[in-house]
């Protein structure tokens, strides 16, 4: 297509047409929606009372069926390295010397438990594209093997980076990560296997608006205890497991990680260019308008070129 | 002969001796301690909920404990069996801790550093029980309130910490519920050092691993009081030292 003046203008027009349709339609069809559960459970884990005894590891394997965990028992070397949940752990506990000391100068650890924070709003629940992964009321994130098709999406997608895959496992690996003990939980007075063993109530586990309430008044009962931040209220959007600490939560390894709910952004982007199938539409219908008139603009030359090709054809045939 | 005869002695004595040493056996599997006792039926009782306490500063705490008199001598149990039913009710992984009780007072001088705080109720006592005031873990009316189970480890541990004495460790307060090994360890008669070793670690393969990174297998250096290697310096459980299977 040659442009010319005409054309020019012509291309121009569709362009703005569909740039203030674009412009447009966001506004009023996709502003972005909290999907949380109103009332959901939580745990708050008070990492100044946690003692490192790993019972928590214990329980969850043995609520979840999993292995034991490795060397149960042990409290001193198994520190010596940084764990992370896997397919065989939903939690573990680490180690951290954060610099801190005791009443005589002995380096002060604090230890951190890690598993599935159950955000508000999962990046995880987000990105699975066959609905395995959903958020329940209970505040659990839950996991169905029977729809997942083994994309990891959901592995890509988590900002703490939780969920596992049973890579040994060739015909039937499932994504692992912690339950919130959902069987349990779901039951009156069901309490997560990690917060019914922990000796020093390190979890405490209830409604996350209570939780909120108990973190918010243990910081400002003991001030200079604590960093004065509920790691978990506003992360991520917000996650059912809420963490306090006298350490700075970079030093634990808990990411610092924006208020805005990690689905956010990119839903509001799908959305927006999918609602409506909007921005197919105009795809093509522009593609089709502009190959409509290149075949018209030049009629002659499109026609003549068919005609020898079918011929061509014909001929090949023949012979 | 004379061999015989002090056999046959022996055993005349044995079979004479035997039924008063059984009805001693039976008396002595009979007796019970009767301070244990007392301790076992008092860890069992649970006393009701106490829903208020009256809120005092640390120091307000300890001058009205002073004024109420209470000191050493009102402390009437040597030591209690930490064993409620309320900390039995979800798991129960190892035995009752056993706290002396008059120990601790005598020692901390202060009884407000366990008797932290008072219930609102006059009538109640100044120096109420733990179990008491903590009871249930995650009670939805009283969120801030810790466990029975909590209660103890936090104020056990925080005290020997911040005093650097007593056992801050699992094992250094509970005995665990571990299985009777009798059963278990299947040795011949006069098993010799490798054997008992070989049978301990047919289970135990991750505390054998464990050892192994730890100094009691990789010391190595002077040993000054091993007869004949008084000078040599490369020594320890890993390299030369004995028993090192």
């Amino acid at each position: 297509m040659k442009i010319n003046r005409r054309n020019f203008f012509k291309v121009m027009g569709a362009t703005a047409v569909s740039g203030s349709s674009l412009a447009a339609l966001p506004s009023d069809l996709t502003a972005w929606e909290s999907k949380a559960p109103p009332d959901p459970y939580g745990c708050l884990v008070d990492l100044t009372r946690c003692v490192g005894c790993r019972k928590c590891e214990e329980a969850c394997s043995q609520v979840n069926g999993l292995p034991a965990p490795e060397r149960a028992n042990c409290q001193c070397t198994i520190f010596e390295k940084k764990r992370r949940p896997d397919d065989k752990a939903f939690t573990v506990v680490n180690r951290y010397f954060t610099g801190k000391l005791d009443n005589f100068d002995k380096p002060l650890p604090t230890y951190a438990k890690v598993q599935c924070m159950h955000c508000q709003d999962p990046a995880c629940v987000s990105a699975c594209i066959v609905g395995a992964l959903t958020k329940d009321e209970t505040g659990s994130v839950r996991y169905d093997v029977s729809k997942c098709i083994g994309c990891r999406y959901c592995m890509v997608a988590c900002p703490f980076e939780i969920p596992a895959y049973e890579y040994h496992d060739p015909i039937t690996p499932r994504v692992m990560k912690c339950t919130f003990c959902y069987d349990r939980i779901s039951k009156d007075g069901g309490v997560p296997g990690c917060a019914t063993i922990c000796p020093t109530e390190a979890i405490t586990f209830g409604k996350r608006a209570d939780l909120l309430r108990v973190a918010h008044k243990r910081l400002d009962e003991n001030p200079g205890k604590y960093i004065n931040h509920v790691y978990g209220e506003k992360e991520a959007g917000g996650t059912s497991w809420l963490y306090i600490s006298s350490v700075p939560f970079e030093d634990v390894n808990l990411p610092a990680l924006p208020d805005n709910p990690s689905p956010k952004l990119s839903e509001t982007i799908q959305h927006s260019l999918f609602s409506y199938l909007w921005s197919p539409i105009v795809l093509f219908s522009t593609l089709g308008a502009l190959m409509y008139k290149s075949n018209k603009s030049n009629p002659e030359n499109s026609n003549g070129k068919r005609g020898t090709l079918e011929e061509k054809n014909i001929t090949k045939g023949g012979a | 002969m004379i061999k015989k005869i002090v056999y046959f002695t022996a055993l005349m004595l044995v079979t004479a001796l035997m039924p008063m040493h059984l009805s001693i056996h039976k008396a002595s599997a009979a007796w019970t301690a009767p301070d244990q006792e007392d301790a076992k039926k008092r860890a069992k009782e649970v006393v009701p909920f106490i829903k208020e306490y009256k809120d005092e500063h640390k120091t307000a705490r300890k001058i009205s404990l002073m004024d109420a008199g209470v000191s050493i001598n009102d402390v009437k149990d040597v030591y209690f069996l930490l064993d409620s039913p309320i900390i039995k009710e979800r798991e129960d992984h190892y035995e009752p801790v056993r706290f002396a009780h008059k120990r601790h007072a005598a020692l901390t001088k202060d009884c407000s550093k366990c008797h932290h705080l008072r219930p609102k109720d006059e009538k109640e006592l100044e120096t109420t029980r733990c179990s008491a005031c903590h009871q249930d873990s995650f009670n939805s009316e009283h969120p801030e309130r810790i466990g029975l189970k909590a209660a103890y480890h936090q104020q056990c541990i925080e005290c020997h910490r911040t005093e650097a004495k007593g056992p801050v460790d699992c094992k250094g307060c509970h005995l665990q519920n571990v299985p009777d090994h009798k059963n278990l360890v299947k040795l011949p008669d006069n098993a010799d050092v490798f054997q008992v070793t070989a049978e301990c670690l047919r289970c135990h393969d991750a505390q054998a691993n464990d050892m192994l990174t730890t100094a009691h297998w990789l010391w190595r250096g002077p040993s000054p009081y091993t007869t004949g290697h008084r000078k040599d310096i490369m020594h320890g459980k890993g390299t030369t030292a004995l028993n090192n299977y």
